[in-house]
């Protein structure tokens, strides 16, 4: 959603911090919902949270770094083209290849992680809901990641953390929704407090706004998806992220109508 | 003898005076706005500003006002409205490898926020480059200072980057020949803001302007400040930026949930 937000003329500091305060409000109650269902695995949960609180501190220094000196912006769209045209190109070939897949009637692979170095890292614990005993180093990374992705793109990380959680710690699939947006409330809730304190960019009546759109919208989107199948679906998200992706790239590289930008001075400085 | 003669030079040297520079030969002019505060609410999307005002031309004394030549407009107006002055920066795209990138940027010193000049004329016609210099008239006039040393060369392109910038955000402008004059005596002057107008004291000044030379000069203050809900959320952010975050994170959670359970009702 940050690109539209910066496609539309909201200033990308202003669009990434109001963003992670919006998905507070949206990952809410999905993880609500996964608690009530026992969807949650507290303890690696709590891990995730740590690393996440860690990351987003870091993110949101070298934001408030960024800002004052004017490379917030280009720092912004950088990472955007990088993350939407690497997510974006997984999907597409992913989703045409099930596609293919189904037409010749194969069966899917079946994915198996083997023991790796993961097995090999100190500090284990024990997480009795995803009935695991791994090391807490690699999901503190992770949370760590997520936080910085938080701070500095406005995601709620969730498109990195799912899939880590999956292929990298091997999770049960019936608590990684959940935990993850457990994880991403909590995140994105430290960013917004620490994007209020250090460069003031969060929005309320923008996130409010952005919110209200989002409940709607999720109503016509369920309704949609019922109609469409899930390879579809995939296909058409992909193609979406990929042309924000281009969009995104083809304005960082192509001559400004305006070389020159005008700030306050003294603002985080 | 000599006291009462000292007198009555004094006396005829007064009535001398009056008659030839007293205030009927004087120009008067009277201004006003057609509002002195501007509040920016929550829809707040800029505003007009009508400055309108009357001129009272010299009259020769005895002559009744009948031996006045009126050969088109005789007077020019120049009206200048400007906020308060804030250094800026400036900052310079430049190819870094295949991107756009903010590279060398300049502090400008003390520039207006907000500066609009309206005449009847233009200005050119009106008063000379100096004149406008020293009055400050015309965006091409504004003086502008540079915080860190900075080529002739330089200075121009940051200079003519901002005023490109501010202007683009309608936030200068230079609107030459709008002043309407009714029978040579009422005068109104629109001045549009945009929503982005910064806060804070503006300043208006009138400028009754004769053969070159600036005769009168009305100063009026207009004030500009958020209100309201807007106001309240603005003052909240950056006074207490840490119970803003918090309340910001609670209205979000609360909002979420609601959200949750307004979708699981009506499922």
């Amino acid at each position: 959603m940050t690109p539209l937000l910066i496609f539309i003329g909201v200033p990308p500091a202003v669009a990434v911090a109001t963003e992670a305060n919006q998905i507070t409000a949206a990952s809410v109650s999905g993880a609500l919902a996964h608690g009530r269902r026992g969807g949650i695995d507290y303890k690696m949960g709590s891990v995730l949270i740590v690393g996440g609180a860690i990351g987003s501190y870091f993110g949101a220094m070298l934001f408030t770094v960024l800002k004052s000196t004017g490379q917030v912006d280009l720092v912004i769209s950088l990472s955007y083209v990088l993350f939407l045209g690497a997510i974006g190109g997984m999907m597409f070939v992913e989703s045409v290849r099930s596609i293919l897949r189904n037409r010749r009637g194969d069966k899917p692979a079946t994915f198996r992680r083997p023991r790796t170095w993961v097995d090999a890292l100190p500090f284990k614990m024990r997480f009795r809901a995803s009935k695991m005993y791994v090391s807490a180093i690699l999901p503190l990374v992770i949370g760590g990641l997520v936080g910085v992705l938080a701070a500095i793109m406005g995601v709620g990380g969730g498109f990195i953390m799912v899939p880590a959680m999956i292929y990298l710690l091997n999770m049960p699939i019936n608590v990684v929704i959940g935990t993850s947006l457990f994880q991403i409330t909590f995140v994105t809730a430290s960013v917004t407090f620490l994007h209020s304190v250090n460069t003031q960019t969060v929005d309320v009546m923008l996130a409010l706004i952005l919110l209200t759109g989002a409940v709607i919208g999720a109503q016509f989107g369920a309704r949609v998806g019922l109609k469409l199948k899930g390879e579809q679906l995939r296909i058409l998200l992909a193609i979406l992220v990929l042309a924000v992706c281009a969009k995104m790239g083809v304005d960082l590289v192509s001559v400004p109508d305006e070389i020159y930008s005008v700030m306050p001075a003294g603002e985080n400085n | 003898m000599r006291m009462i003669s000292f007198m009555s030079r004094f006396l005829l040297g007064g009535l001398y005076s009056l008659a030839f520079a007293g205030p009927v030969m004087a120009e008067r002019m009277v201004t006003d706005l057609s509002s002195h505060v501007i509040e920016i609410t929550a829809k707040f999307s800029g505003t007009e500003l009508l400055i309108f005002g009357a001129i009272e031309r010299a009259i020769t004394q005895g002559s009744r006002g009948q031996d006045i030549v009126v050969e088109g407009i005789d007077y020019d107006i120049i009206v200048v409205v400007q906020s308060e002055r804030n250094d800026v920066i400036v900052r310079r795209k430049e190819m870094i490898g295949p991107v756009w990138a903010n590279k060398d940027y300049r502090t400008l010193k003390g520039v207006q926020g907000y500066y609009a000049v309206t005449t009847t004329r233009p200005l050119s016609h009106i008063l000379s480059a100096e004149q406008r210099r020293l009055l400050g008239a015309g965006i091409d006039q504004l003086k502008i200072d540079f915080k860190e040393p900075v080529s002739e060369k330089e200075e121009k392109s940051y200079r003519d980057g901002f005023i490109r910038n501010m202007k683009a955000r309608k936030l200068y402008s230079q609107q030459e020949g709008t002043i309407s004059v009714l029978d040579d005596i009422l005068f109104r002057a629109i001045l549009s803001f945009p929503a982005n107008m910064p806060v804070g004291n503006y300043q208006v000044d009138v400028h009754l302007v004769r053969d070159e030379e600036v005769i009168l000069s009305e100063h009026s203050s207009l004030e500009v400040s958020k209100k309201g809900l807007e106001r309240l959320i603005y003052n909240f952010a950056h006074d207490y930026p840490a119970y803003y975050g918090i309340t910001a994170i609670i209205l979000a959670l609360f909002a979420g949930w609601l959200g949750g359970f307004v979708a699981r009702k009506t499922n």
